[in-house]
């Protein structure tokens, strides 16, 4: 089962190796909206998350003969989207881990849960959160990865993903239970 | 995972609210990317500057050489080719009607089991396959008169076969005719 999950679109995938410009606008009108919307995540800006979708999909079709389906097409996708989306974030000098400044101490019992909540006040309070925070709950809780994954994006170590994480959804409740 | 967690996770959908502008990022994908590999390999041989003279010299000879074969002998060829292609037509129209003629009787002939019909039909066949070798020796310009001699003699063993059957038939048929006098 799961190698028929890991050979999704494999025809077309296969065709847009040789190149096959319908199979490779095939493969981008199913990725599209997805990729954007985890670099919009990322980025907030809407020409920043296009332009890093764009490079995103140009490297992955020149580089597709080295796309050997270890992961499914739209994860290897996913993630050069991430990638390049944190390059970016670096480049413009907005953190993508939390600074020792930003870090909230919050009381250990501050965990009271909400059952049901308004995606959108979600959405929201991710935006009110800092930077750094933003994308570590972005990609535990929302893209899924976990966090040994998150610390090889991130470039640290995943106790210290693990440890962010919780602060930043402790932040997140908090957040969230004001709007 | 706790509930909150858990609640996202179930409703991680609902997080994808931007719509992308699909062409527009395509147009600018599509300008970036390679173009298809091509599935035959080019060596480029016109690159090396002895290649161009051999090829030169080649294409000079080759073309020297069709023009000197097609003045000097072209026209008697020509001639005789032409003369060569009249006779073999004149050799068709006269056997070819002949034959069709007596294989027609062959066919229509009561006596014969349909197995015989094919065996002897598949003679002709044979004779038809060395009737084109004999056309393309003529195109080759071989001697011409030795293979025309050849159709004509292609052409007659057909007639042969086709009449010494009827032969067998018509001598089977007069048999038949006395026994049924005698009886």
């Amino acid at each position: 089962m799961e190698t028929n999950i890991l050979y999704t679109h494999k025809s077309l995938v296969e065709k847009s190796k040789l190149g096959d410009r319908n199979a490779q606008y095939k493969l981008y009108e199913l990725y599209v909206d997805a990729m954007y919307n985890i670099s919009m995540r990322m980025m907030h800006i809407k020409e920043d998350a296009e332009d890093v979708v764009q490079d995103s999909f140009i490297e992955a079709f020149n580089n597709l003969s080295s796309f050997r389906y270890e992961s499914t097409f739209g994860s290897w996708l996913k993630r050069i989207v991430i990638n390049k989306s944190i390059n970016q974030l670096k480049k413009k000098k907005i953190p993508v881990v939390p600074i020792e400044d930003q870090m909230y101490h919050i009381k250990e019992d501050a965990e009271d849960i909400p059952s049901e909540i308004d995606i959108k006040n979600i959405i929201k309070g991710i935006r009110l959160l800092p930077s750094g925070y933003q994308q570590i709950i972005n990609l535990y809780l929302i893209e899924g990865y976990d966090h040994v994954e998150i610390s090889e994006i991130l470039e640290i170590s995943p106790s210290t993903s693990k440890s962010q994480y919780h602060r930043a959804k402790k932040k997140l409740i908090e957040i969230v239970k004001t709007l | 995972m706790d509930n909150f967690e858990k609640y996202i996770k179930e409703n991680k959908a609902l997080f994808d609210v931007h719509k992308a502008d699909k062409s527009k990022l395509w147009e600018n994908i599509e300008s970036g990317l390679n173009k298809p590999e091509s599935k035959t390999k080019t060596i480029k041989l016109w690159s090396n500057p002895l290649f161009k003279v051999a090829a030169t010299v080649i294409i000079a000879l080759g073309v020297f050489s069709i023009i000197n074969i097609s003045l000097v002998s072209g026209a008697n060829n020509s001639i005789q080719n032409n003369v060569a292609l009249q006779e073999l037509n004149d050799i068709n129209s006269h056997y070819k009607g002949l034959i069709a003629y007596q294989v027609k009787l062959v066919n229509k002939n009561t006596q014969l089991s349909p197995e015989e019909k094919k065996e002897f039909l598949s003679f002709m066949d044979e004779l038809d396959i060395e009737y084109e070798i004999l056309k393309e020796e003529l195109q080759k310009n071989v001697d011409t008169e030795r293979v025309l001699e050849a159709v004509v003699i292609n052409y007659k063993k057909r007639i042969e076969l086709i009449e010494n059957l009827l032969e067998q038939i018509n001598s089977s048929k007069k048999l038949d005719n006395d026994d049924a006098y005698t009886l």
